[in-house]
């Protein structure tokens, strides 16, 4: 205790309370009210207003009392009692009027400091809340673009899986059942290879047998040349039968994107089961030529990526306006697998080249294409950690680059 | 808290009417500087009104002086009631020793009333007091209106809460004195046990409350 606290309740000294009053036009108001000199001093004796000097020891002391307490005395040699009560009233009255405003000043200024400070800190508040929602928005522009890629990208990926995967169970039925008949066609073709070798052990008895008759027959079936014809006719046969089995085997690898695991593939593979599956709409169009490279193994979705080279390979073929090339080329260029597509066909129009990997755009008629493969095969040679480039001139032809990173070991 | 001036043998306590706006506060310190008549009684001082409605504190200062010397002061504050100036009540209630809450006992007013009394509780805790330690003194104002509270409701209603409740009309003086004689009782205990006003000072309970309304100090009514 003992300490005086600051603020509009303090307690305050004669100086501070006559502060609002000028000492020498007080003083001579006071002399000239009780007709002779006056001092005003503090109650400890320290403050004298004025800095008079003092009175004669005949003066009289007269308490000046504030807030209860007495804060100074008024001296004066007067000694007329009414002028000198009328005095101390005047005195004090000036005391409180000056605490009234003492009081009043403090108070506002701690209020206004404490506004102040309040408003400060709800400025703060403010900012710092207008700091988080700026950011949350900017961020949240992000989020739902990159959200709304991701369903995107989801959306094309289930739609092209699920027709994968409707086309695959149709080629896995279609392949159990063509397998079958297949292998006993080829069986029997063999079997029936080695049968016609057998009738080459009857041409010589039956030339030297002498019957004429039967030499007549076998002239005149010509069964010289058949029996030489027959070998190579089942050899043909059997190597048909070959590549049905191959091709069926091919859409199945090639239907098995609904397989969403990695596998290590050779790309080339990749490549050339795509070839084998669109051959036939292939031939009709172009001439394919194929340049591949050694590619190193790939950790990859083969399915996925098969169905990549599969739509470019389709799209060369249907660019063809006449009949053309289309030249595959694979190759490892700058540690990444390079494969490029290239065809002689009608080229992309320059305005229509910005947009053919968007989705759902498509420039064949309604019903012939679904303005996907294009986009999902970027989707998916993006998954890849790849890229994928076109360049066309119209009139000349089309290349689709496609930049595939090679795992790391 | 109280200031004790050592050398001075002084002990000022600072006493704050808190309430809604127009509950009576200032009305009940122009009664008590009627009805008490302590050694040393100042003038109310008023700071700032706008139409008859308090915009800083009022002021009335009280005191005595104990056989063995010391002064004691008590002053005695009023907060603006008027919800725009909170900063002008914190500062008032900032080291008080003890508090009356003026209520208006008028049926409409019990929003008002509850608002204040939450605000109250606010800043006490904003301006450092333990608000359940605070001395506290409830008044229920206005007696004398039509349509207001019965005291069986307010008594009812207030059950709970562990701070005397005083029903009073301040503008005929009625209750003004039985709530500051209660809020004296409650200041006492916690002014004797931080500055020993028994020992040190040397007055007691009776006669610190008898000195302070004005009884002769050390006689008993």
């Amino acid at each position: 205790m003992g300490i005086r606290s600051e603020g509009y309740d303090s307690a305050l000294s004669l100086r501070e309370l006559l502060s609002g009053v000028a000492p020498d036009k007080l003083l001579a108001a006071l002399t000239v009210l009780l007709g002779a000199p006056a001092r005003v001093v503090s109650a400890d004796g320290a403050w004298v207003m004025g800095d008079n000097p003092p009175l004669a020891e005949s003066a009289s002391r007269l308490p000046l009392v504030h807030d209860l307490e007495t804060a100074g005395y008024l001296e004066t040699t007067a000694k007329d009692q009414a002028r000198m009560h009328a005095a101390t009233v005047m005195l004090e009255s000036l005391m409180r009027s000056g605490a009234r405003y003492f009081m009043a000043s403090e108070m506002h200024l701690e209020v206004v400091k404490a506004d102040y400070e309040e408003l400060q800190r709800r400025h703060a508040a403010l900012m710092a809340s207008e700091a988080r929602y700026k950011a949350l928005a900017e961020k949240l522009e992000d989020r739902v673009k990159e959200q709304v890629n991701t369903i995107a990208s989801a959306h094309r990926q289930l739609y092209q899986a699920e027709k994968m995967a409707s086309v695959g169970q149709l080629a896995a039925g279609v392949a159990h059942e063509i397998n079958n008949p297949i292998g006993f066609i080829r069986s029997n073709l063999v079997t029936a290879l080695s049968y016609v070798q057998k009738f080459w052990t009857v041409a010589d008895p039956v030339k030297s047998s002498g019957d004429t008759a039967l030499i007549a027959a076998w002239q005149a079936a010509d069964l010289d040349f058949v029996l030489g014809d027959f070998p190579s006719l089942l050899q043909e046969s059997v190597d048909g039968a070959d590549r049905v089995a191959r091709i069926v085997s091919d859409l199945k690898g090639f239907s098995n994107v609904d397989q969403t695991g990695e596998e290590t593939a050779d790309l080339n593979d990749c490549i050339r089961s795509a070839c084998n599956v669109a051959a036939n709409q292939v031939n009709s169009r172009a001439d394919l030529k194929l340049t591949l490279g050694e590619l190193p193994p790939l950790r990859c979705k083969a399915g996925h990526l098969s169905q990549v080279f599969l739509n470019l390979l389709l799209n060369a073929a249907q660019a063809m306006k006449v009949r053309g090339e289309i030249h595959i080329r694979s190759g490892v260029e700058n540690g990444q697998i390079v494969i490029r597509f290239e065809d002689t066909g009608s080229g992309i129009p320059a305005e229509v080249l910005p947009r053919i990997f968007d989705p759902f755009f498509t420039t064949r008629d309604v019903g012939s294409g679904t303005g996907l493969g294009l986009t999902v095969s970027r989707d998916i040679i993006i998954a890849h950690g790849g890229s994928i480039e076109v360049s066309s001139e119209p009139g000349v032809g089309t290349t689709f680059t496609i930049h595939l990173p090679i795992n790391k070991p | 808290m109280a200031e004790l001036d050592e050398t001075a043998r002084k002990l000022t306590i600072k006493l704050v009417y808190y309430g809604p706006a127009m509950s009576g506060k200032t009305t009940n310190l122009m009664s008590l500087h009627d009805l008490l008549s302590p050694d040393l009684k100042g003038e109310i001082m008023t700071l700032e009104t706008q139409n008859d409605r308090t915009l800083f504190f009022d002021l009335l200062p009280l005191g005595f002086r104990t056989p063995s010397g010391w002064l004691i002061k008590l002053k005695l504050y009023t907060v603006p009631g008027q919800v725009v100036h909170d900063a002008t009540r914190k500062a008032v209630l900032s080291r008080a020793d003890g508090v009356v809450f003026v209520a208006d006992s008028q049926r409409s007013q019990g929003i008002n009333n509850s608002e204040s009394f939450q605000n109250l509780e606010e800043n006490v805790h904003r301006v450092g007091l333990n608000f359940k330690s605070l001395p506290l003194v409830v008044q229920f104002n206005k007696r004398d209106l039509p349509n207001v509270l019965t005291e069986e409701e307010i008594r009812e209603r207030w059950s709970a809460a562990p701070w005397p409740l005083v029903m009073a009309t301040a503008l005929t003086g009625s209750g003004v004195r039985e709530t500051f004689v209660r809020l004296l009782e409650a200041v006492y205990p916690v002014l004797d046990k931080s500055f020993s006003m028994h020992d040190a000072i040397g007055a007691d309970a009776r006669s610190f409350i008898n000195a302070v309304t004005g009884e002769s100090f050390g006689n008993p009514v």
